[in-house]
């Protein structure tokens, strides 16, 4: 009957269901965003050494001109969002690991262009016929990055697949943290690039297994787009909405019950994740031949006016998309979805990685006390860690021991400081002792790696 | 801002984190303190069976205990100058549940002398809520009966011990000391006490089916001899036999645990696995035969079926161990973390109320079962754990595998 024929999966242990608040944006079109004055271009979208800058300052600028070009291969190169003149070279902050920002040098654009609607363009590379390796070519000259954090060069990730010999890769539209609705209107909208990106994607990995995983409560949004899919070879799956689902670990254990190591990446099972922002450029880039300039930002949340699913050019500031969207006073502009974000400050800058920007009410909650050991962050904890012993392991300073329980299992998911009667950081306090963890294995590396040179 | 840890943290993981405000924004409604409201509130439900079938006393008893207990705790607080965390919600609900647990003829020191040790002994020393090692309500509770000598704590009656409950035409607000010591019972419907008592006295039925198994008891004929002696299965099902305040009412205690475990505040595992764990114990374990020296394995299935699921449900719904089960053995703090530590707390907590009941003259057989199992749960929390994502079973070591 449905031209969306779906295979149902299972679940997995742990997580919750979180309350949706997608109503205000989940059928907003998307549309580009109203007139910016300024953008941040990062020369650094990726964590790599940042690009060299190809224009110099008080040069005007043409939408998608290649202004800056990688000088290491995990860089990408960096185009022209809009057309503008460029006022400098400055800084700019993009979300870094663990809720960090990090800094990047930005080439600053004024005197704007409006940004212009999501155009149709024809298909002028016949990537069906094309091989392997010329597509694999083809994508590292673009400047395309993977959108899922942690950002990355598409062509590094590739390279990566291909080392790990990827079999299955899984496209993740489940989207299931409140409000974040930017990878479902592109899949409802622009589905046939998405899915052709995503066929694109699987022919550079090499991989046979190919699965478009959705959230089973909006099939019907994507019938027609993802109808095709099947001629790519590619399985459409719905999963259920419960919360972490969309997390790498998460997903790749619900599709192919393989579960990743504690502390490694799907690429260790051999599957590889992306997203459907990461596939809608990979198409328009290697189809189309777009340079990737912008991508959709969903922009929610109970304390912003004017919510909606926008098409924003990367580098524009969080500030004035914020203030676009009409920000309550007193409240706060969080970046990234609501379980897993960080609070926006002066200088951030969306990104390739960033899929929201929200305006929530400041949280009423009190200091944090005492754990009272009701154990519900460890019974909803999907990567099955004790989180209260983890605490103990935190107030009493023993990453070792921490390590022990399998702390670096964690998928960052926050539902341990989302459910805490007692108010805890948890996930904050979790992320801190992965990170002495690995601090702390870098440096005995680097220890053992100076003892064996001498 | 988010980071005001009570205890000593040591600089070495927080040194050089990252600055800002981290999620999740979103927060799920309950706070600590209305865990404890709504297990209070829970807790009165037993609470207000013992006042139907015991009267004012045990309301009186409720009082003093809670009072007790709030002073205590705030005068601690006055004393040593910490700051109370919790407010005082968690030391009302330790007060009731001690409360629960006494009998309630009791005179009205005894509820204030064990609240007194509930709160110091068995929760400040510890640093309070999240750190004790044995369930306050239950230390005060083991206090009350090792200071206290038994006329306090059981009524003698001829030459056994035996415990009051308000008659059918008394309840609610009938004095529970005044007794009638010769009103022949018929099961609690069936007996009315006459003018001026107002209850009328029985031993425990617990101490009927120890007589199947305590060594020096004069041993029965059989298991079905000793059920006929016991009141009828309603009475205990409601709560109209002997026994502390909140200990009797079977299905109030039910029914107010399943509340519980509805709003998630107790894994409904435990109070399930004490339960079975204690069901399969009265099964298996011995009891002595008519002639008095063999044991008799598997009591269960000596003298038919229908005798022995008979003297389960008698085992199961005589004492203490229904309030034990669904109130004290799920304090949040005394027992396990996690799910698969809480079945094997559950485990020994029913099997050990029911050895000390069958096999050792001890006045609260469950309550020290659950002691016990507290003492054990630091060790259950770290041997038997979870399987942590993508570990085999029961590996642990530090994971070997790190970088991408
Ligand atoms: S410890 Fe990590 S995986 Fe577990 S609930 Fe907390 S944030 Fe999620
Ligand atoms: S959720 Fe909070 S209070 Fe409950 S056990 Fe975990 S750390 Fe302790």
């Amino acid at each position: 009957m449905s031209a969306m024929r779906l295979r149902r999966f299972g679940t997995f242990a742990g997580g919750i269901v979180l309350p949706d608040s997608k109503d205000a944006t989940l059928g907003a079109p998307i549309v580009p965003i109203g007139p910016l004055t300024r953008l941040r271009v990062p020369l650094a979208p990726t964590e790599a050494e940042p690009a060299r800058p190809l224009v110099e300052p008080g040069q005007a600028v043409s939408h998608g001109q290649r202004i800056a070009q990688a000088s290491d291969a995990r860089q990408v190169d960096v185009f022209a969002p809009l057309a503008g003149r460029v006022a400098g070279i400055g800084e700019c902050l993009l979300p870094g690991p663990e809720g960090t920002w990090r800094s990047s040098p930005a080439i600053e654009l004024v005197e704007l262009d409006s940004v212009g609607r999501i155009e149709e363009l024809s298909c002028h590379y016949t990537w069906q016929s094309a091989d392997e390796y010329s597509i694999r070519l083809r994508i590292a000259e673009g400047g395309v990055c993977t959108c899922r954090p942690p950002v990355s060069a598409l062509g590094g990730w590739i390279e990566r697949a291909l080392a790990a010999s990827v079999e299955t890769l899984i496209a993740d539209i489940t989207e299931n943290t409140p409000f974040v609705t930017a990878d479902h209107r592109l899949l409802a909208e622009r589905g046939s690039e998405v899915i052709r990106g995503l066929a694109i994607l699987a022919r550079a990995v090499g991989a046979r297994n190919v699965m478009l995983a959705v959230d089973h409560r909006r099939t019907g949004a994507y019938r027609a787009a993802v109808g095709p899919a099947r001629l790519y070879g590619i399985e459409p799956i719905a999963l259920p909405h419960k919360y972490p689902i969309g997390a790498e670990a998460m997903i790749v254990k619900v599709l192919t019950r393989r579960e990743i190591p504690p502390g490694g990446t799907a690429m260790d099972v051999g599957v590889a994740v992306t997203d459907a922002a990461t596939c809608w450029l990979t198409y328009r880039w290697v189809a189309c031949g777009e340079p990737p300039t912008a991508r959709v930002v969903t922009l929610s949340g109970p304390a912003l006016h004017r919510p909606g699913n926008y098409l924003v050019p990367f580098g524009a500031e969080i500030e004035e998309l914020l203030a676009l969207a009409g920000l309550d006073a007193q409240a706060w502009g969080v970046c990234g979805p609501a379980m897993s974000g960080q609070l926006a400050t002066a200088g951030a800058v969306t990104g390739p990685g960033g899929n929201a920007v929200l305006g929530l009410h400041p949280q009423q909650a009190g200091p944090p006390t005492q754990c009272i050991r009701c154990g519900w962050c460890s019974e909803n904890c999907p990567a099955r860690l004790n989180v209260a012993a983890l605490n103990d392991d935190f107030e009493l300073n023993r990453p070792t021991q921490a390590a022990r329980r399998g702390v670096l299992a964690c998928v960052g998911c926050g539902i341990c400081s989302y459910l805490c009667p007692a108010r805890l950081p948890l996930s904050r306090r979790v992320a801190l002792l992965k990170r002495a963890i690995r601090q702390g294995q870098s440096r005995s590396r680097d220890a053992r790696d100076a003892a064996q040179k001498h | 801002m988010h980071e005001t840890p009570h205890r000593n943290t040591e600089t070495k993981i927080t040194a050089a984190a990252p600055a800002g405000m981290f999620g999740p924004f979103l927060r799920a409604p309950e706070a600590s303190r209305d865990i404890f409201r709504v297990i209070f509130v829970a807790a009165c439900g037993p609470a207000v069976a013992g006042v139907v079938f015991f009267g004012w006393r045990a309301l009186v008893i409720c009082a003093l205990s809670v009072l007790g207990c709030v002073a205590t705790e705030s005068l601690y607080y006055r004393v040593t100058r910490t700051p109370a965390l919790l407010g005082r919600s968690h030391a009302a609900l330790t007060g009731l549940l001690l409360a629960l647990t006494l009998p309630p003829f009791v005179p009205w020191y005894v509820p204030l002398a064990a609240a007194v040790f509930a709160i110091l002994v068995g929760k400040a020393l510890f640093g309070g809520v999240g750190h004790f090692l044995w369930q306050p309500a239950l230390v005060g509770r083991l206090a009350a009966t090792v200071l206290f000598a038994p006329p306090l704590l059981a009524r003698p009656l001829l030459d056994r011990p035996a415990w009051p409950v308000l008659a059918q035409n008394r309840i609610l607000l009938g004095d529970v000391t005044r007794v009638d010591r010769s009103a022949r019972y018929r099961g609690w419907r069936g007996t009315v006490a006459r003018s001026p008592a107002d209850a009328v006295a029985r031993p425990r039925p617990r101490a009927f089916l120890r007589q199947l198994s305590l060594p020096g008891a004069k041993p029965p004929d059989s298991i079905a001899t000793v059920l006929r002696h016991m009141p009828p299965a309603w009475d205990l099902i409601c709560g109209a036999h002997g026994g502390g305040i909140g200990e009797t009412s079977t299905i109030v205690i039910i029914v107010a645990g399943l509340y519980l475990a509805c709003r998630n505040y107790v894994h409904a595992y435990l109070p399930g696995m004490i339960i079975l764990a204690a069901a399969v114990t009265v099964a298996v374990a011995p009891v002595r035969s008519a002639d008095g020296q063999a044991w008799q394995w598997l009591p269960v299935a000596a003298e038919g079926l229908d005798v022995g699921f008979v003297y389960v449900a008698y085992h199961l719904t005589c004492g203490e161990l229904m309030l034990a089960a669904f109130f004290l053995a799920t304090e949040m703090t005394s027992r396990p973390v996690t799910l698969p530590a809480q079945v094997v707390f559950g485990a020994i907590c029913g099997a050990g109320a029911i050895l000390l009941r069958l096999y050792l003259a001890f006045p609260i057989p469950a309550y020290a079962a659950v002691l016990m199992a507290n003492t054990l749960t630091p060790l259950l929390d770290s041997a038997v754990r979870p399987r942590v994502l993508g570990r085999r079973r029961w590996q642990r070591t530090t994971d070997t595998k790190h970088q991408a």
